[in-house]
């Protein structure tokens, strides 16, 4: 219990002062982009690559400084021992003065020496440096009579020695720290290497991510246009298996899609024979009630086959564009749902400019703004057309309908194939679900769409944009 | 009273031939079927025949194929039936020379009316029929029946309902002649339901419009006074 307790405000502590850490990597976003993400983790590599070069390569710089300095120290030392061994006592303190000392080398002559015995000696790798070992050794004739070493910091050392007439030459050796960054040249060779290298890994990745970048491209291409042109199976070899691929799999789909076109034709092709037979057999029906219904029943049946052709084809994109009055577009459109509906006529209307030419599929076009206008029929009763005059290279088509309208969270729904609203399926309104699809589709391959808006007073508009 | 006319139903489906057949008898016709191509090309000698109703949807010898070879046997007046959503069969048979298309599966009343409308054209422009135009040129404007489509001066294409277009048909094919309301609805019957002379001046003004013509004073589709029009304009066919 004491030791949970114990226990408890440690984690604490340490989740505390984890969290920072990965506040921090949290923040430090990685770039988006798989060519973004290489160049970086290859950089931060390089970046350790050429610290721990550089590091390796001070420290022998170091070690080499440091022991040519030991050289140059120790060498001078024995000529500041020699000088002061063979110069006249008198003229001993002048003639070590003139002498040229270099730095971390102090000489002086005292009676006494600056090493008292029993003073630590310095450290064997300091000895070794120093070639202190051979201080004792040489001609008799140099030999000092007495020899006291101590450490000093910790490559250092001071040396008491003996001159033969009792005096003393102190010798104070202390090694300058190591400057393994002191060069000119360095920081520019660093900076210099570090943009080469950081440059070829930018065009390195950059070409090695293209192919990427074209694939990712065919595929949007692909998800718009199936017939579009098949990737070419060049390059790397990973690259060529990837295009290959690609392209099979495009195949695929292109003749899955042809086989549910052709399948969808068949059917509706197979469906027009019994429609016609029973036309003509309603034609020979006595009951001219029952006759008139099943001819509505056959229209609807004959509607909905079109539609789901029209849909499962998708005619508008093998329609060439021309150039069409979309104002006279939009009338013919008003009057034939206002010659289907005499009882509504009213509710029927056009609203705009006597004349607006732009470039469109015409079949489809009109297709498209039917479907809006009897939706609007269907659901709401009205279908009021309002056309607006191009404005920033858009033209803005309106259907208002004085219906429920819908609820906002289906706005977007009732766009999707076979989509109805739930109110909808028991009313007599009919209909395929697919009418507003196709509508959208031909709309958005025209580059524009079409939403839909619930008015503030009530009633639906369905707002269509077209680029001019 | 004008004979019978004589109708060749080609269809490859026996039951809509059958059926066909006697809906069209119903209607005061005389019909022979046949069933394919090769047994329309033997019957074909053996009658004299008004209309042709063709279905372009045959097997063996393509429908198209026969269209072009009677054609070159006479001007016999030709209604194609065609598969909804087929426009290049569409506009490949009018372009051959047939004279309306319905596609299937087609209403028999719309039929009734397209072949009605058909022989009275083809019977009221006397013995040499001309032959249906590829385009139609007036004032500036062109219109285009294989695609049933009007165009602008400028080219670009301005929509019609199916009656502006029947009525413009009409008009176009007879320039600067004075056409009652009667004559109207006598050639434009059957493809419209309701009181005939209120949508004819409906028609009619929709059309103006279409064509830029101001309605308070026409100057391509004039009034007459005492009930007709008449399309005052220069008439190109080619």
């Amino acid at each position: 219990m004491a030791e949970a307790r114990a226990l408890g405000p440690d984690r604490a502590a340490e989740a505390a002062a984890r969290e920072p850490v990965r506040g921090v990597l949290r923040r430090v976003r990685l770039p988006a982009s798989l060519g973004g993400r290489t160049a970086f983790w290859l950089i931060v590599a390089l970046m350790a690559v050429q610290a721990a070069g550089l590091t390796i390569h001070a420290l022998d710089r170091v070690d080499l400084q440091r022991f040519i300095h030991a050289r140059e120290i120790a060498g001078r030392a024995f000529g500041a021992w020699r000088t002061a061994l063979l110069a006249p006592p008198d003229r001993r303190e002048q003639m070590l003065a003139d002498f040229d000392l270099p730095d971390g080398l102090r000489v002086e002559l005292s009676d006494t020496p600056s090493v008292r015995p029993g003073a630590p000696p310095p450290p064997p790798h300091v000895v070794r440096l120093f070639r202190l070992d051979l201080l004792g050794g040489g001609s008799p004739r140099f030999r000092p009579r007495e020899v006291r070493l101590a450490a000093v910091g910790a490559g250092g050392f001071a040396a008491a020695l003996r001159l033969p007439d009792g005096e003393w030459l102190n010798l104070r050796v202390e090694t300058p720290p190591p400057r393994p960054w002191h060069s000119a040249t360095f920081l520019a060779a660093f900076v210099v290497m570090t943009v080469a290298a950081v440059l070829l890994i930018l065009w390195a990745v950059a070409r090695l991510m293209r192919p990427v970048r074209l694939l990712a491209a065919a595929a949007d291409r692909l998800g718009r246009d199936v017939n579009a042109p098949p990737l070419p199976e060049t390059g790397p070899s990973e690259v060529a298996t990837a295009a290959r691929a690609f392209n099979r799999m495009a195949e695929r789909i292109r003749r899955f899609v042809a086989d549910r076109t052709q399948m969808l034709a068949a059917i509706g092709h197979d469906l027009r024979t019994p429609i016609t037979r029973l036309r003509l057999r309603a034609e020979f029906m006595e009951d001219e009630e029952q006759r008139r219904k099943m001819l509505a029943d056959l229209d609807e049946m004959e509607q909905m086959i079109s539609a789901t052709l029209a849909f499962a084809r998708d005619d508008a994109a093998a329609e060439p564009a021309a150039p069409i009055d979309l104002a006279a577009l939009c009338r013919t459109v008003a009057d034939e749902a206002a010659d289907a509906h005499p009882e509504r006529a009213e509710a029927i209307g056009y609203e705009g400019p006597e004349r607006l030419v732009l470039r469109a599929r015409p079949v489809a076009l009109k297709r498209a703004v039917a479907n809006l206008v009897s939706n609007a029929l269907a659901y709401g009763g009205a279908a009021r057309l309002r056309l607006h005059p191009p404005a920033a290279g858009v033209v803005r088509l309106e259907v208002e309908d004085d219906g429920p309208g819908i609820p906002e969270v289906e706005l977007e729904a009732v766009f999707t194939p076979f989509r109805r609203l739930e109110a909808s399926r028991n009313r007599e309104t009919g209909g395929t679900g697919l009418g507003l699809t196709i509508a959208r589709n031909i709309f958005r391959a025209h580059g524009g769409d079409v939403v839909l808006r619930n008015r503030a007073g009530g009633g639906l508009t369905a707002v269509v944009s077209l680029p001019v | 009273m004008e004979p019978a006319p004589h109708i060749l139903v080609v269809d490859d489906d026996r039951e809509i031939r059958d059926l066909l057949s006697r809906f069209l008898e119903k209607q005061g016709m005389r019909v022979t079927a046949a069933r394919d191509a090769r047994e329309a090309r033997r019957v074909w000698p053996l009658g004299r025949y008004n209309l042709v109703v063709l279905d372009l949807m045959m097997p063996g010898e393509p429908g198209l194929d026969f269209a072009r070879w009677l054609r070159a046997q006479s001007d016999v007046p030709i209604v194609i039936l065609t598969a909804m959503g087929e426009e290049t069969d569409r506009i490949v048979g009018l372009e051959l020379g047939a004279d309306d298309y319905v596609a299937k599966p087609f209403n028999p009343r719309e039929l009734l009316a397209r072949i009605r409308a058909v022989l009275r054209r083809a019977g009221g422009e006397g013995p040499v029929r001309e032959p249906p135009a590829k385009v139609i040129r007036f004032a500036g404007w062109t219109l285009e029946p294989a695609r049933r489509r009007l165009l602008n001066p400028e080219g670009a294409e301005v929509s019609l309902t199916g009656g502006e277009y029947e009525l413009l048909l009409v008009l176009v094919e007879r320039p600067n002649r004075v056409l009652t309301r009667d004559m109207l609805m006598d050639l434009l019957r059957g493809r419209q339901a309701g009181p005939f002379d209120r949508a004819i001046d409906v028609a009619v003004s929709r059309l103006r419009r279409k064509l830029e013509d101001d309605g308070r004073n026409p100057t391509l589709i004039k009034t007459v006074r005492g009930g007709g029009y008449v399309l005052a304009a220069t008439v190109e066919r080619g």
